[in-house]
């Protein structure tokens, strides 16, 4: 066993401490709010600054502009970036849809997107849930038909995130009729802004905006902005969820620990009855606590992030960090908005607020990180039946 | 980094499960314990022993516990091993350590007493200037198989750590009665003479060291506890039919085994990395805090929800359930409780407390 970096991984984490201390993240122009996953808000003036190092492409092999660095290295990124609070929102998704396209992309989508990715500039939103298939994705109605060259798309899609500012869709729909209920399914790659595409935005619980609806009014595509094998899209969703899940939560760990260094920060400072919150038995306690979990979380992640390293099977070790790490964003939430006690509610930008409005946006947004991207029922049904082989609960014929 | 136990941990981890299984209704004598080489695995390779790491120890603490075995592992071939490895003399590192790894002789620790005994000035045990020890210990676990003690005694404002065999003249031996399978005693010293060869360094790094591997130990029998919790649960959860069908096809038990699979999970990455960072070296309190107060929490809140699962077989004496739970519960309260570690951590991660008295605690 070895639980510490390579000299060549403390290497870079010192680059990317340098890099963040020559750029503060608070300069970077935000487009799209934070919701609180741990990559902080979209900003793309931020991802084209990472494009500029080379960052966003440096693990791609040579032949696609890579410099074929190993894996790690994106996680020593993202840990830095995310103890710094850095709004690399749309990190993860440039990572995995381009690792998509490296894998079984076209010669299309790789000539004109790899660039864009690396450079920072092609973002993407995942267009799989509609109003009436969410858990149950295969109920999705959205269908695209062949029509010579091209597919002609129609549907409705939903809780897309920043669909609105990102530059491309990955939309999910049917492509066929088959006997099983899980083939016929395929994936497109679709610019924003191509007709028949309407984007609107939804306005979250929070106040701001996060999620969008997309209505698909026969969207017309060339047919090699398909990605991946046509009718066999939902076996490589689901591969990809796996690692979807991997790299849209692995920062979740080191951002908890910046959330809970504020809270001890604050504990520290300000005074109840005349001593520091700091030294109230209750608080200690409950924060030394959740730091532990954020501990124990960091490993089950790295030890997921092995098993991807190692290229061996991955049953349930994502399903149960990704679960675990949601939970544990609501439960340092719901601690923080303990600990600031009448003020906790106030927003960012009021009056008085503290420590910038951030828990009670963290305690609001880390409601819905148990419902995006697989809710903790599905993961935790995923966890028995596919770690633990459980048998899978009866489905509806 | 590296979660994979290297090939000779592979081996250990092997062995030791399948001699497990063999004699798991006729738990093996220290001899033959000692004769696997399990009581030498922290004796440095020059007094008989194999120079092993904690790392290796808490893979087979893991296994011995998943296994219900009992026996004085921890206090004799942890405890006890690691304080003479760091605060003994040379000459009783000589006299001991070599028949400790050989199997042929069991020492305990007795470290607590009546105070609870978490800093010195509490110590109610005293070792006064003519050497004699007198007061009481409690909590001494196996006092009634150890040939020995190593015993923690408040000498003036030190802290004194003493060889006292179990049969000198006026100790005693009093059984405590434990809801659990653990065997631990009151132990009374009655002016005990403890002669000069007998004293160890008295170190307080060798005693802390000690102490934290006691601590691993103790996390790595819960872990290895929940892992076999775990195990039965799943194996249950398969083979027990209701409603016509088994409960384990329904989302209810699934969710809760589920839960279980995070507990064991996590407090057994936090383990082992601890460990990892104590044989590294490098300043691991925190670390090994970390991982026995989440492991109190996690591992008995896996055998609680472990009885749920098994319903009303589990409440029986001859289900293995309630024993694994005891353990688990024991242990998490053995070498510092939550309250203790916890206040370690808080400490690790920037709390302010107040610098009243000297943050030194027994345990």
């Amino acid at each position: 066993m070895e639980f510490a970096f390579t000299d060549a991984e403390r290497a870079f984490a010192g680059e990317v401490r340098e890099f963040l201390a020559m750029n503060p993240v608070d300069r970077f122009p935000l487009d799209g709010m934070d919701a609180g996953y741990g990559s902080g808000a979209h900003s793309r003036a931020f991802m084209q600054a990472l494009g500029a190092r080379g960052w966003i492409s440096m693990c791609w092999p040579h032949a696609f502009g890579g410099q074929a660095r190993p894996m790690f290295m994106k996680l020593v990124l993202f840990e830095e970036l995310a103890r710094a609070g850095a709004p690399f929102g749309p990190l993860a998704g440039s990572w995995q849809t381009a690792d998509a396209i490296i894998e079984y992309g076209t010669e299309r989508l790789r000539r004109e997107l790899l660039p864009a990715i690396a450079r920072g500039e092609a973002t993407f939103w995942q267009g799989y849930s509609e109003p009436d298939a969410g858990s149950d994705l295969l109920a999705l109605k959205t269908a695209a038909r062949r029509d010579g060259d091209h597919y002609v798309i129609r549907g409705h899609k939903i809780w897309s995130s920043h669909a609105g500012i990102a530059t491309h869709g990955l939309i999910f729909c049917r492509t066929s009729h088959e006997t099983r209920r899980s083939q016929g399914f395929s994936m497109f790659v679709v610019a924003n802004g191509t007709p028949g595409m309407d984007i609107r935005p939804i306005t979250s619980l929070t106040g701001g905006v996060y999620h969008y609806e997309v209505f698909l009014d026969d969207v017309r595509v060339p047919a090699d902005v398909m990605l991946g094998p046509e009718g066999r899209g939902f076996q490589a969703l689901l591969n990809g969820l796996d690692s979807d899940r991997f790299w849209g939560r692995f920062y979740k760990a080191p951002a908890l620990e910046r959330v809970l260094r504020r809270l001890v920060d604050y504990a520290n400072t300000t005074h109840v009855n005349g001593a520091p919150l700091a030294r109230d038995a209750h608080v200690r306690r409950r924060l030394a606590a959740v730091a532990a979990e954020i501990a124990g979380l960091r490993l089950l992640f790295y030890r997921a992030a092995c098993l991807l390293r190692d290229g061996a099977p991955i049953t349930y070790e994502t399903a149960v960090a990704k679960v675990y790490a949601d939970e544990l964003g609501q439960k340092l939430a719901r601690l923080g908005m303990e600990i600031l006690g009448r003020w906790a509610p106030l927003r960012a930008g009021s009056r008085e607020a503290r420590l910038d409005g951030e828990i009670s946006h963290a305690y609001l947004t880390s409601l819905g990180h148990t419902i995006a991207g697989g809710t903790a029922e599905i993961l935790r049904t995923t966890v028995a039946v596919r770690g633990l082989g459980l048998p899978a609960e009866s489905k509806r014929s | 980094m590296d979660f994979r136990p290297s090939p000779a941990q592979q081996l250990l981890i092997s062995t030791a499960r399948e001699f497990l299984r063999k004699r798991a209704d006729t738990p093996p004598a220290w001899r033959e314990i000692g004769e696997l080489g399990w009581p030498g695995l922290l004796v440095p390779v020059e007094l008989g022993g194999t120079g092993g790491s904690l790392l290796d120890v808490v893979l087979l603490v893991e296994e011995v516990a998943r296994a219900a075995m009992p026996g004085p592992f921890v206090p004799s071939a942890v405890v006890a091993t690691s304080l003479l490895a760091r605060a003994g003399t040379l000459d009783q590192q000589k006299r001991l350590l070599p028949a400790m790894a050989a199997g042929e002789r069991v020492m305990g620790v007795a470290l607590l007493d009546d105070a609870g005994a978490r800093h010195v000035d509490d110590l109610a045990l005293t070792l006064d200037s003519r050497g004699r020890l007198s007061g009481r210990k409690l909590f001494v676990e196996a006092a009634d198989v150890v040939d020995a003690l190593i015993v923690v005694a408040r000498s003036g404002a030190e802290i004194a750590l003493v060889l006292v065999p179990t049969n000198r003249a006026g100790v005693t031996r009093v059984p405590l009665d434990t809801i659990g399978p653990e065997r631990t005693f009151e132990l009374t010293f009655d002016g005990v003479a403890v002669a000069a060869e007998d004293r160890l360094l008295g170190s307080r790094e060798g005693l802390a060291a000690a102490l934290a591997a006691g601590a691993l130990a103790r996390t790595a029998e819960m872990v290895g506890a929940a892992q076999r919790v775990l195990e039965l649960a799943v194996e249950h959860a398969k083979t027990r039919v209701q409603g016509g069908r088994p409960i384990g096809g329904y989302q209810a038990i699934q969710h809760a085994c589920a839960d279980l699979v995070r507990d064991v999970d996590a407090a057994r990455g936090l383990l082992h990395c601890a460990a990892w960072k104590v044989d590294s070296g490098a300043p691991a309190a925190a670390d090994v805090a970390m991982a026995k107060a989440y492991a109190g929490e996690a591992c008995l809140n896996a055998a609680r929800r472990g009885h749920q699962i098994f319903g009303a077989i589990g409440y029986c004496d001859e289900h293995p359930l309630h024993r694994l739970h005891k353990r688990i519960l024991a242990a998490s309260l053995d070498y510092g409780d939550a309250a203790l570690h916890l206040e370690t951590v808080a400490r690790e991660i920037g709390l302010v407390y107040e610098p009243d008295r000297p943050y030194f605690r027994i345990l």
